[in-house]
């Protein structure tokens, strides 16, 4: 076998056109006129692996260089002096279409079996080892901010935030730390407007203008159930790991974390992360359902308090599109816990 | 795009090679999905070599004067950089959220570290970049890292940002200048006149294209109010009786249109004053910069080809949920290096390799995956 190519000389940027062959074991770089340039043992020479048509480079013990374009001429002059040639399995990988269509299943395959299970199973674990001491930290953190930014005293009177307090210890009871395992605290929600929500340490916060939208005692009780499932099924610490760990996951394939600056990025991480939420907002709602049952409330209470928060919100249309928004479009939820309620199975208690 | 031949300088002996981007879309999608699958499978350990593959494919593809050029990086040394990243990356992923003190830790920790990841990266790249048997190598201190990446940005900030292309420049020059082939010194100069006209000439474009934007939009508002009060109040049409009409519906949708339309041209607008600032003072860096032995580098990168690649490449890749990737970062690099040229004194044949030690690649690797942006 000979192979054209051209020859570099150690240590030097001179292009001599030449020509390689095999002598017995060894290689046989000679010039035009055939007079030897270099000769090596072949086991002493480094090819580089085949990569599409990129010339293919072979590092001679001295330094000097034999480059050339007859990838199939290499191969074949490696392979008859007893040597496998680097990366033929890689090449044939990267020319076969059967493992290049394979390749793109697998991948989809992979991408979205990690992002609908592998992530959500990793945040899970990890939340479930987080010290409640660090969920102390981020909830009083978190609470600081809130205060600061959105939240203001509390302008109920005394007589209310004490009825609240027995509603929210009927339900706490039904919750997985018991009575004691949670906190309610009231404020005024500013801008927030009507709304609810949790911190990881089992600190529920409720603002005024939810109270003043509340017409019955187990309404309120299901918004509270819905904030302790939360708690329970620490999901605040879930998506916060599974907002960290995408960013890693990528960048581990990838290996290059600068995209989360563009928009490509962006925007479907966007939309994973209000997925992730919506999946732990019915997961919440089904909980305060079973607890409602529990506590021998109405699980489906709080679908009325929710037709009248998207009334008070959007004004009687419906607001974001599911898909965007971080709650499953309420009318979802309103069915689903009607549904809940009308399902209601007698429980052996 | 230049073209090869004789130059048309005074200095008569010199060619004017261009270089040229021999790679194919198809080509690098097969390498990349395969990549892709491999280092998934492995659980990113193959992304090293991946990214050896890759980085050979475009060097291996750039071609000067009819020769290409080559990488050497050891995949197992880019495999432990990458590790070392990617747990400062997962540390600082996961305890940021936990207080912002936190944040400012690895901020302060980051802006220490900068200078070495800085020279280390750019040698990394420098040093296991080869063209015609002779490798490249990068001679910048940390010291003027330190200078050129920290306290050039820290005056432009004091500043009030009216140094800042001043702070370019000096980032520029410290990439550029410390730049080797074979021993010669890569070598740039240009005035301070030259990198303020680029960054003016964009704050011009930016505030005259976002007025103009305005007014049509305040104009066809203006124009649209108007008839469609007149319009309304003619047929005596209620707004809320059109909500549900199939008038409605067209007048929705073409709002729809419009605001996207409106959306990709603020995008388009963006990418482009963006672009401008990238070509041109890229082109001022490499096409006053001079290789020792009297060959001067030639950059003739054009703002509108390349905001429009720029522009299109993430439209495409986004609507084909990011399989149209290879195809863009080819198209790109066809492109750029094409604009490039050396006017050469000689035949290239008389660069000998200095003896330059292999380095590590931690600095590259936490370099690239924090994206320091150490590039002209």
């Amino acid at each position: 076998v000979i192979v054209a190519g051209t020859f570099f000389p150690a240590g030097s940027s001179r292009a001599i056109p030449a020509r390689a062959s095999l002598e017995g074991k060894t290689l046989r770089i000679s010039d035009e006129t055939g007079a030897v340039l270099v000769e090596f043992p072949l086991r002493q020479v480094r090819a580089s692996s085949r990569l599409g048509n990129v010339r293919r480079r072979i590092e001679l013990p001295d330094g000097s260089r034999f480059e050339t374009e007859d990838n199939d001429g290499i191969d074949a002059l490696f392979q008859s002096g007893g040597r496998y040639p680097r990366g033929a399995v890689l090449h044939w990988l990267e020319s076969s279409y059967k493992w290049v269509v394979a390749s793109v299943a697998l991948a989809a395959l992979s991408i979205t079996l990690t992002i609908m299970y592998g992530l959500p199973a990793a945040a899970l674990w990890l939340a479930e080892r987080t010290p409640h001491r660090i969920a102390v930290t981020i909830s009083e953190q978190s609470l600081q901010t809130l205060d600061r930014l959105a939240l203001h005293r509390s302008q109920l009177d005394p007589a209310d935030m004490h009825k609240v307090r027995i509603l929210f210890a009927r339900i706490s009871a039904a919750g997985k730390q018991g009575k004691s395992g949670y906190r309610l605290m009231f404020r005024d929600g500013g801008a927030v407007g009507p709304n609810a929500f949790s911190l990881p340490d089992g600190t529920v916060i409720m603002t005024d203008q939810l109270y003043r939208l509340v017409r019955r005692d187990d309404e309120l009780e299901g918004v509270f159930g819905h904030e302790i499932a939360h708690v329970d099924r620490r999901h605040a610490l879930q998506l916060a790991y599974e907002g960290s760990l995408l960013p890693v996951a990528i960048a581990l394939i990838t290996g290059d974390a600068s995209q989360f600056g563009q928009v490509a990025t962006v925007l479907p991480l966007m939309l994973l992360q209000s997925h992730y939420s919506r999946g732990f907002e019915q997961q919440a709602d089904d909980d305060s359902a079973v607890m409602m049952r529990r506590i021998g409330g109405d699980p489906a209470a709080m679908a009325a308090l929710l037709e009248r928060l998207d009334k008070e919100i959007c004004g009687g249309k419906e607001c974001a599109p599911g898909w965007l928004a971080s709650h499953p479009a309420t009318t979802e939820r309103i069915s689903r816990l009607r549904q809940e309620g009308k399902s209601q199975l007698p429980r052996s208690r | 795009m230049l073209r090869d031949g004789p130059s048309a300088d005074s200095a008569a002996a010199k060619t004017l090679h261009t270089l040229e981007f021999r790679g194919s879309g198809g080509e690098y999608f097969r390498i990349w999905i395969v990549n892709l699958a491999l280092t998934i499978v492995t659980l990113g350990i193959y992304g090293a070599w991946a990214k050896v593959r890759t980085f050979r494919y475009f060097r291996g593809n750039t071609y000067l004067a009819g020769h290409p050029f080559d990488y050497h990086a050891s995949p197992v040394r880019i495999l432990i950089g990458r590790l070392i990243a990617i747990s400062a990356l997962a540390g600082y992923s996961l305890t940021a959220r936990f207080s912002p003190w936190i944040v400012l830790g690895w901020v302060i920790f980051f802006v220490i570290v900068t200078p070495w990841l800085v020279v280390s990266s750019l040698r990394f790249n420098a040093r296991n970049t080869s063209y015609r048997n002779v490798r490249f190598n990068f001679t910048g201190t940390i010291l003027g890292a330190a200078l050129a990446f920290l306290l050039w940005p820290l005056i432009a900030v004091i500043t009030l940002l009216t140094t800042w292309p001043l702070a370019h420049r000096a980032r520029d020059y410290f990439i550029v200048n410390n730049h080797t082939f074979g021993g010669k010194r890569f070598q740039t100069q240009f005035s301070a006149g030259d990198i303020y006209g680029v960054y003016l000439t964009a704050i011009g474009i930016l505030i005259g294209s976002y007025g103009a934007i305005l007014a049509i939009v305040l104009v066809s508002f203006a124009v649209i109010g108007l008839a469609g009060g007149h319009a309304g109040a003619l047929a005596h049409i209620n707004p809320a009786d059109l909500k549900h009409s199939p008038l409605g519906v067209g007048i929705g949708i073409v709002g729809i249109v419009f605001f996207v339309a409106f959306y990709l041209l603020v995008l388009f607008i963006g990418t482009a004053v963006q672009t401008y600032v990238h070509v041109k003072s890229m082109n001022l860096s490499i096409d006053y910069a001079t290789l020792e032995g009297g060959h001067e580098l030639r950059s003739e990168l054009e703002v509108m080809p390349m905001a429009w690649i720029t522009f299109t490449n993430s439209i495409f890749i986004l609507l084909t949920i990011g399989l149209y990737y290879p195809w863009a970062m080819v198209r790109l690099s066809r492109y750029e290096i094409s604009c490039f040229g050396i006017h050469a004194a000689s035949n290239l044949d008389d660069f000998t390799s200095e003896a330059i030690a292999t380095q590590g690649a931690i600095g590259e690797e936490v370099a690239s995956f924090f994206d320091l942006g150490i590039s002209l």
